[in-house]
């Protein structure tokens, strides 16, 4: 031993420098804002819980690397498509070949039993503001279980039983008729728990006799809230709700090979300062940074920031309400076009909205809020989404076109008696504040006797007024739920989306393009509907588009093999850990 | 004695029934959207803002709602609170012991030093102790415990990195949550001891030392107000002036004589800060991200969470009439004068 | 008042209230508002971006988050502290001396109601309560003061009906009810007189807890919006700051010391006022 002590002493001086660049070589933790609601793959339907349910848990197919089309199989055995026969020349059938060898984290052997009992409670739980309409849709053909007043809906399960079935090692999937985006909803959303695990631990076992017991729990109820059990490559270590924080543990069967982290650590942090504090420290690895907070993370010294990372999401939005709801509504003034307020379909006049829609800085917005990254929307349907037209026309900053409109607006009566509104976003939102103050300015330079007041309000009061459809100008954005243009369509322009409604907006020509669009399975046909449908809606103006924004991912620079999934949860700050580990730094990464 | 402490007791539950019923009646305001808001987070759930409204039964009157509640409670059920992410009684469980935590740590020094510093200053009225004990007092009584406590963060976490916010670092947080950890007091600073983890105890003590350091600058100055006030008081009475006269010693005489009759309203008052921390320092709590019960209350409020405000101050309501319970039944014993009816 | 002006900490307090009184009032001419600005209280953005600017000939104490101009936020948020001050207090006193003196003065199941009235909201901690009642009929300046008020008015009324218990069984008010005065008259003429002076001393040094409790909703998000000149608005404002930037921690000293020297000094002021005003009042204090 002792010959030997000047030389590990000689080693270790070496090494040292090396070794203690990278804090916690095999844990991996990132901050977020977001905090998980729920580890239950049924019932989660936010970012926070989706990340880490994407570590432990794994769909039938996956994405290949950043691409949003092309898809590989996980516990499926083969994506099917046409070419290969398992969908159906009508595209109502698919067979989906499972997997063999497959375990769970509990030892237990994955079956095609499995993935068809975690498709239909995904379905049958369908809790009241969950995601279960994304399966239910495409596969039974309606919403929801229950009806309008919240009676179950007695054929549910057979329905459900009827849309899924095994047939020896696949799964085989019925549709009523044929919806173009499944396999990217099943690739986000199909999920596979385990059945026998599920019904030891007093969930539902998957029979038509105790279905309806488990249908919209209470979220802490289900078995699966807090606890987990799927084939991912992370098992949950522990969910610790009082310090905002799941830790995920390596599992070492895993069927791929197993992780090279050990283990990882999402934790929720709200301040900002304290994120950048950890992460300068080296206490965190991956933190979340808003626009807003560039500055602060950009240059510092073992910190990597890599910009322009695209996303699935169409954020900010500006909605106009065309028939607000005046009934003690306390943002239109008198309620009356005489200058000291607006009448309640103020919006639903063509030259009101390209008055706005021409009012808007898109140039001077994406330069200075957004230091010029990302690029001006042409569409509701993102610039990653196959169907977004680059060569759409756009609005942009156009004051004399403005005032042309505003000038014909309501027979001329706005431009001589003026108004008076009030736009809200919600509070702490700085993008949206930014917007709703250029339009202020704009709008208000074009007319002395043009008003425009920006109130910040707090989530709940926002709530209460859209959905009394109260809020004249409402300032919101769309995630997407799966990698498909119907699900920016849909919400932004059918009478029937979340937005539309809320509006009272409605043209027939989109309703029918998009409802024939979602039934085609033909690409070239889809893209040729949605080009039309962004036509109409340049036309229509129900809304202002901003820009299809780009992001930064912050991290050190010894997090290495992260890659872009631009649909996976979170996305750049989420991260899916299979890929991840830590080296140190190439030097040159350094600044 | 004991039947004024029973008489006493009695009220207990008047006090938490009225605390709950004014909470409901502050309900009264929200509409059903807006207490919906705490389960609709995402504009992907906008269109079934309806459903859930109708599944927490949040369009029923409140005096309905509030009846459901009270038949929850009857059950020993405080309901389960959103923002903890957990029934109210686990998380009381959760953040009482941060809270209590802190509340120690901050307590003996203002108890200490308000008293030592409070009587000296009025033995020595006037000197250079006395303006110097005022100073503080006065400034810290001025202070706002936000702007106290983002000045410590940036100079001590933001410049020196010596003391993070949170209540403990990484590694510790691993240790405690590790299968070897007794869990014994629930106090982190005593079971990592129990358990022989130095590393650990300086890392909660660590973060312990800023938010103990604002609620100790802040809640002194009362305490050394009271003290040297009502000191000066007593050392302005007729008994230490003819004690005095009589040729006693002052020390004496102030230890003696005035020191214990002066001691009645600091005792009141601090048993009453005790408990006050107790029900959790909200800001500084929320300042320094320590998960105790004020913060997790103030966030409960904030968030329209009920059940959390309502297991929150449920909590600190009960706290605060026990307080003042024992704050009385003190009052008796260092004070004969009075009697207990 | 002689005494008031001969105590230099006395003194101190009322020269910082004088020059925040001076500087409410010539707020317009201090800090000028932009032309066309409808409300005087919206502080004026100089640009979008996020971060602060340290102070300059343009902004002499630079701007905080979203550029915010920090002088004009400070000059019109003295304003802002002397309406909610002056708001709580003298409501809250008013309410206070309505349900206390009630209380003390005809006792039995009055005062049982109200005493467990009081009980009850003195139950709560302030803030909590505070939140709620804003969080509930929706966050803004004037809720918050009412939020504010209405957690404060029980220590009043708590105090006064103390004093009133003990008054009442004074010699002059036996005398006066042997006199055949009548309740009203007792109470206003030879009760309430004799036991407001705790309730001044006792106001004018809640003045500043008040201003701090209603900054501290601010600092919650409840109180005045962004943009408005509220110095526990802009102090929250400098949340995110605190850390510095890359290479200086202290490169955003600004945004969080000078509102926190304001309302400290603010604060600060009422307090040595009120010290010196319960020095002069009340009577057991003298030496």
């Amino acid at each position: 031993m002792r010959p030997l002590y000047p030389l590990v002493c000689l080693l270790m001086a070496f090494s040292r420098p090396a070794l203690a660049q990278v804090k916690n070589p095999d844990t991996m933790t990132e901050l977020t804002i977001a905090d998980a609601d729920t580890l239950d793959a049924a019932w989660q339907y936010d970012t926070g819980s989706a990340e880490a349910i994407l570590n432990i848990y794994e769909p039938l197919f996956w994405f290949k690397g950043s691409s949003l089309t092309k898809l590989v199989p996980l516990l499926a055995s083969k994506v099917p498509s046409r070419a290969n026969g398992l969908i159906s020349r009508d595209g109502r059938v698919y067979t989906i070949p499972i997997r063999k060898a497959v375990h769970f984290q509990d030892g237990s052997l994955m079956t095609p039993e499995d993935v068809r009992y975690s498709l239909m409670r995904f379905m049958l739980q369908d809790r009241d503001g969950g995601p279960a309409s994304l399966l239910l849709q495409p596969l039974v053909g309606y919403n929801s279980t229950r009806d309008a007043s919240g009676k179950l809906k007695p054929n549910a399960y057979r329905d459900a039983a009827r849309a899924v079935q095994v047939k020896g090692d696949a799964v085989v999937l019925r549709l009523p008729k044929p919806y173009a985006p499944l396999l990217s909803i099943l690739a986000q959303w199909g999920l596979v728990v385990s059945r026998s695990w599920a019904a030891q631990h007093g969930d539902w076992d998957g029979s038509e006799a105790t279905w309806q017991k488990f249908n919209n729990p209470e979220k802490q109820a289900t078995a699966f809230y807090e606890q987990a059990d799927g084939t991912g490559p992370f098992k949950l270590e522990r969910w610790d709700r009082a310090n905002h924080e799941i830790v995920l543990e390596r599992f070492d069967d895993y069927w791929r090979g197993p992780a090279k982290l050990k283990r990882a650590i999402i934790k929720s942090v709200p301040e900002f300062g304290t994120r950048k504090l950890l992460l300068q420290a080296g206490d965190a690895d991956v933190i979340y940074a808003s626009e807003l907070q560039y500055k602060e993370v950009a240059g510092l010294p073992g910190v990597r920031i890599i910009e322009n990372q695209s996303s699935v999401e169409m954020n900010p939005v500006v909605y106009f309400t065309f028939k607000i709801n005046p009934v003690g509504n306390p943002y239109i003034g008198s309620g009356r076009l005489d200058g000291d307020g607006i009448p309640p379909d103020f919006f639903s006049d063509k030259n009101v909205r390209l008055g706005f829609a021409d009012s808007m800085d898109y140039a001077g917005f994406i330069r200075d809020v957004l230091r010029g990254h990302g690029t001006q929307a042409t569409g509701c349907i993102p610039v990653t989404l196959p169907g977004h037209n680059p060569r759409q026309k756009t609005f942009h900053l156009d004051l004399a076109a403005a005032k042309e409109h505003f000038q014909k607006a309501w027979d001329g009566k706005v431009w001589k008696e003026g108004f008076r509104f009030t736009i809200l976003y919600n509070q702490g939102n700085n993008e949206r504040e930014v917007i709703a103050e250029i339009l202020k300015r704009n709008v208000e330079g074009l007319n002395p006797k043009f008003h425009v007041d920006v109130r910040p309000v707090e989530w709940p009061q926002f709530l209460d007024g859209y959905n009394a459809s109260k809020l004249p100008i409402f300032t919101m954005g769309w995630h997407a739920d799966y990698p498909d243009p119907h699900d920016f369509a849909f919400p932004n322009m059918h009478s029937q989306g979340s937005y539309p409604l809320a509006q009272h907006y409605s043209n027939p020509k989109a309703d029918r393009l998009i409802d024939e669009a979602i039934a085609s399975t033909k690409a070239a046909r889809r893209r040729k509907l949605y080009f039309e449908l962004q036509r109409i809606e340049h036309e229509d103006c129900p809304h202002l588009l901003i820009v299809d924004a780009v992001h930064f991912r912050t991290q050190r620079d010894w997090v290495r093999g992260w890659t872009n999934m631009p649909i996976f949860p979170d996305d750049p700050y989420g991260s899916y850990f299979y890929q991840l580990w830590k080296a140190p730094a190439a030097k040159r990464e350094r600044r | 004695m004991g039947r004024f402490i029973l008489k006493r007791l009695a009220l207990l539950p008047f006090v938490l029934f009225g605390v709950t019923a004014l909470l409901f009646c502050v309900l009264q305001f929200l509409s059903p959207e807006m207490r919906a808001a705490l389960y609709v987070k995402d504009p992907r759930q906008l269109s079934s803002l309806e459903a859930v409204i109708d599944k927490y039964g949040l369009r029923k009157p409140v005096y309905v709602q509030y009846g459901v509640w009270l038949k929850q409670l009857a059950h020993g059920q405080l309901g389960y609170s959103e923002t903890a992410k957990m029934p109210v009684v686990d998380a009381i469980k959760e953040f009482f012991p941060a809270t209590f935590e802190l509340t120690c740590v901050s307590f003996l020094p203002i108890l200490l030093l308000g008293v030592y510093f409070g009587t000296l200053s009025a033995v020595y009225k006037d000197k250079l102790l006395d303006q110097l004990t005022r100073f503080i007092a006065i400034t810290g009584y001025s202070l706002p415990s936000f702007v106290l406590g983002l000045l410590l963060l940036m100079l001590f976490y933001g410049k020196f990195h010596w003391f993070p916010p949170g209540r403990y670092g990484l590694d510790t947080d691993l240790l405690v949550h590790g299968d070897s950890f007794r869990h014994v007091t629930g106090l982190l600073t005593l079971d990592t001891l129990l358990n022989g983890d130095w590393a650990a105890f300086l890392d909660v003590l660590k973060h312990l030392v800023l938010p103990a350091a604002t609620l100790i600058y802040i809640e002194l100055a009362l305490l050394l107000r009271i003290t040297r006030s009502s000191m000066l008081e007593e050392l302005g009475k007729d008994y230490v002036r003819t004690a005095k006269a009589k040729g006693l010693p002052g020390s004496m005489v102030v230890r003696k004589h005035a020191l214990r009759n002066a001691m009645i309203p600091v005792v009141t008052l601090s048993s009453l800060l005790f408990i006050m921390l107790l029900g959790g320092v909200v800001i500084t709590e929320t300042v320094f991200d320590f998960p105790g019960i004020g913060r997790w209350g103030v966030e409960a409020a904030q968030q329209l969470d009920i059940p959390g405000v309502l297991g929150s101050t449920l909590l600190a309501a009960g706290l605060f009439v026990l307080a003042n319970l024992a704050s009385d039944v003190l009052y008796a014993f260092v004070d004969p004068r009075i009697r207990l009816e | 008042m002689k005494k008031l002006l001969s105590n230099p900490s006395s003194l101190a307090g009322l020269a910082l209230i004088v020059f925040f009184a001076a500087v409410a009032v010539a707020a317009p001419f201090l800090a000028r508002p932009p032309k066309g600005a409808r409300n005087p209280y919206l502080i004026p953005q100089d640009g979008y971006s996020s971060e602060p600017a340290r102070p300059s000939a343009k902004h002499w104490f630079g701007t905080t988050e979203s550029q915010y101009d920090l002088y004009y936020g400070m000059v019109w948020g003295t304003r802002t502290a002397f309406e909610v001050a002056l708001f709580v207090v003298v409501t809250s006193l008013f309410i206070g001396i309505l349900l206390g003196g009630a209380a003390g003065f005809y006792g039995g199941w009055i005062d049982e109601i109200l005493m467990r009235g009081t009980d009850v909201v003195l139950a709560f901690p302030d803030l909590v309560l505070a939140v709620v009642i804003v969080s509930v009929t929706r966050p803004g300046l004037f809720n918050a003061m009412i939020s504010v008020m209405l957690v404060s008015w029980p220590s009043y009324a708590r105090l006064l009906r103390g004093d009133v218990l003990s008054i009442k069984e004074r010699d002059f008010v036996a005398a006066a009810r042997a006199l055949g005065a009548s309740d009203a008259r007792i109470l206003f003429r030879h009760i309430i007189p004799n036991c407001v002076y705790p309730l001044l001393v006792l106001a004018s040094l809640s003045m500043g807890r008040i201003v701090i409790t209603a900054a501290a909703l601010s600092y919650l998000g409840l109180g005045a919006p962004v943009g408005y000149a509220d110095w526990g608005q802009l102090i929250s404002l400098s949340r995110n700051w605190i850390m510095g930037g890359s290479g200086n921690s202290f490169q955003y000293w600004h945004t969080l010391l000078i509102p926190g020297a304001a309302i400290f000094l603010f604060v600060l002021g009422w307090n040595l006022l009120g010290d010196a005003v319960r020095d002069v009042l009340d009577p057991r204090q003298r030496s």
